[in-house]
């Protein structure tokens, strides 16, 4: 699976000799908070990194304006993709016009840092392809009920972060915030998971870490992308279950699958046979 | 974008017309790759100008009369430059073949007045770019950097020079693309019975063999008709600019 990336992903030297940008997925159901997320990280990295944002918006420019009207970033540094109402389509199967976007901005203003790219709402189901997203970010809310982070989905569990979003409203909605977040870690066997509040620093102190160590990550040739895949963990003959991606590539040698893929995204070097 | 000039960006570096590498696959089945929805070249993003045509009034009843009208005019328009553009890539011009495709290119920007439609028609482009290239890596040997771009026509031209695929083969191509473009994206604004849909692409299909007639022997940018069509441009000026948008055209 090396060379799941785009072409240029790992291409050392992209616009000039600069490192093209990380590019950062942002994907969750619909109202989870991807654009206040966005504009969030916009707000805390933009003094020392050099960003653009990508918007897919599923019926209106709605999430590329209130970008735009957030002040945090030059709006000619905030993109819109229209995806035709197939949200997933343009983030997963077909990332053409996204790739064109993203790649629009880097010639524009090179050299860029991140390019933050936010998906349309869709359902729990979608992620994005690791040849568009170097990283991504699932994200959830409290105000979607408590059970969420439990019912899980490939987003849920495998995506690089989870986060827990709005845990200030967790008392208005009845839902217990420690149990949640408690759920989604279980549900993710290790990988991280942010329980992020606006009016909480230390929270936002935790997730503009993250991003800025994936930054480096990819700056140091050590990211290598992977896909949190639609596919729910699945057993085979012999009855164990076991995960994809995420619990590192393993090999299904003799049936055409995985090889390895070297380091995954929490630093484990993971390689399984069976 | 400004009043952009509709030529090609810069000079064109001359086109060497070589015989292209044996393509992969037989015509009939490159021919089918190219008109297959499934190709990543963002298609899922266009509606062939159905969605500003639906806010304007348009019913599911009258898009079998819309598909025949785009046919008439900005497909013809369209399928007929790519003829042309194939034409000059395989033959040369007495001007060279580099110089021969950016006449092509003003003509077709000429007989495409609306600055919405040209967009639309350089960004799909763009995308088919990424998929020529990546085919077949010879195949675009004319400059495409920069603003304004190459037309969809004249990079689908690249990509039948490519594939050997006849002047025939490129006016269906174009025909068939249109008319599946705006049964699909009808599925979506109208919804009806998929059968419908696919039944009026059928019924069409007569109609695309009358452009092949009409077209697949073109041979100079001055033959490529003159068939506007006033108010799909109007609706595509309207659309570019509207806030609430499906579909990217």
């Amino acid at each position: 699976m090396r060379e799941i990336g785009s072409e240029s992903t790992r291409d050392p030297a992209v616009g000039g000799g600069y490192p093209r940008a990380l590019r950062l997925g942002v994907c969750g159901p619909v109202g989870t908070g991807k654009s206040s997320l966005i504009a969030l990280l916009c707000k805390e990295l933009a003094a020392d990194r050099r960003l653009a944002v990508v918007t897919n918006d599923i019926y209106t420019d709605e999430d590329a304006r209130f970008l735009r009207s957030a002040g945090v970033l030059d709006p000619a540094r905030i993109r819109g993709v229209e995806t035709g109402a197939c949200p997933h389509t343009a983030i997963r199967d077909d990332i053409t016009a996204n790739l064109i976007a993203v790649e629009e901005l880097e010639e524009q203003f090179a050299p860029l840092d991140i390019v933050l790219i936010e998906s349309g709402g869709d359902n729990l189901t979608a992620t994005f392809s690791p040849a568009l997203a170097d990283v991504q970010i699932f994200l959830i809310d409290v105000a979607g009920g408590g059970d969420v982070a439990r019912k899980g989905g490939p987003g849920i569990t495998r995506a690089d972060l989870l986060v827990v979003n709005k845990t200030d409203l967790a008392p208005h909605v009845g839902v217990d915030p420690v149990r949640m977040v408690a759920d989604a870690r279980q549900a993710r066997d290790g990988l991280p998971v942010v329980a992020l509040s606006r009016h909480d620093p230390a929270s936002i102190a935790q997730l503009t870490e993250w991003v800025l160590a994936q930054w480096e990550r990819h700056r140091a040739g050590r990211l290598v992308p992977h896909d949190p895949g639609p596919m729910a963990p699945h057993a085979h003959a012999d009855g164990r279950a076991h995960t994809h991606p995420g619990d590192g590539e393993h090999d299904h040698r003799g049936q055409g699958g995985y090889v390895d893929a070297g380091e995954t995204h929490d630093g484990r070097r993971a390689r399984v046979a069976h | 974008m400004s009043a952009t000039p509709f030529l090609l960006s810069t000079p064109l570096p001359p086109v060497v017309v070589s015989p292209a590498a044996p393509p992969a696959g037989s015509p009939e089945l490159l021919l089918m790759l190219l008109a297959d929805a499934r190709l990543p070249v963002a298609g899922h993003t266009q509606s062939a100008g159905l969605e500003p045509a639906v806010r304007a009034g348009l019913s599911a009843l009258d898009v079998p009369d819309y598909l025949t009208a785009r046919l008439r005019t900005v497909v013809k328009v369209e399928a007929a430059t790519a003829v042309v553009a194939l034409h000059g890539l395989r033959h040369g011009s007495a001007t060279g073949a580099g110089a021969g495709l950016a006449e092509v290119e003003s003509a077709w920007a000429a007989r495409t007045p609306s600055q919405a439609l040209r967009r639309t028609s350089r960004k799909q482009a763009r995308a088919l770019l990424r998929l020529v290239r990546h085919l077949w890596p010879d195949a675009v040997c004319f400059d495409t950097s920069g603003p304004p771009g190459a037309s969809r026509a004249v990079v689908l031209a690249a990509a039948a020079n490519a594939c050997g695929l006849s002047p025939v083969s490129l006016v269906r191509l174009i025909g068939y693309d249109d008319l599946q473009t705006v049964a699909a994206a009808a599925l979506k604004l109208v919804p009806l019975d998929p059968l419908v849909a696919t039944s009026w692409v059928h019924h069409a299909l007569a109609d695309v063999e009358e452009l092949v007639g009409e077209l697949s022997g073109l041979t100079r940018p001055q033959d490529i008709p003159v068939a506007g069509a006033p108010q799909i441009e109007v609706w595509a000026e309207a659309h570019a600019v509207s806030s609430r948008r499906l579909f990217s055209a």
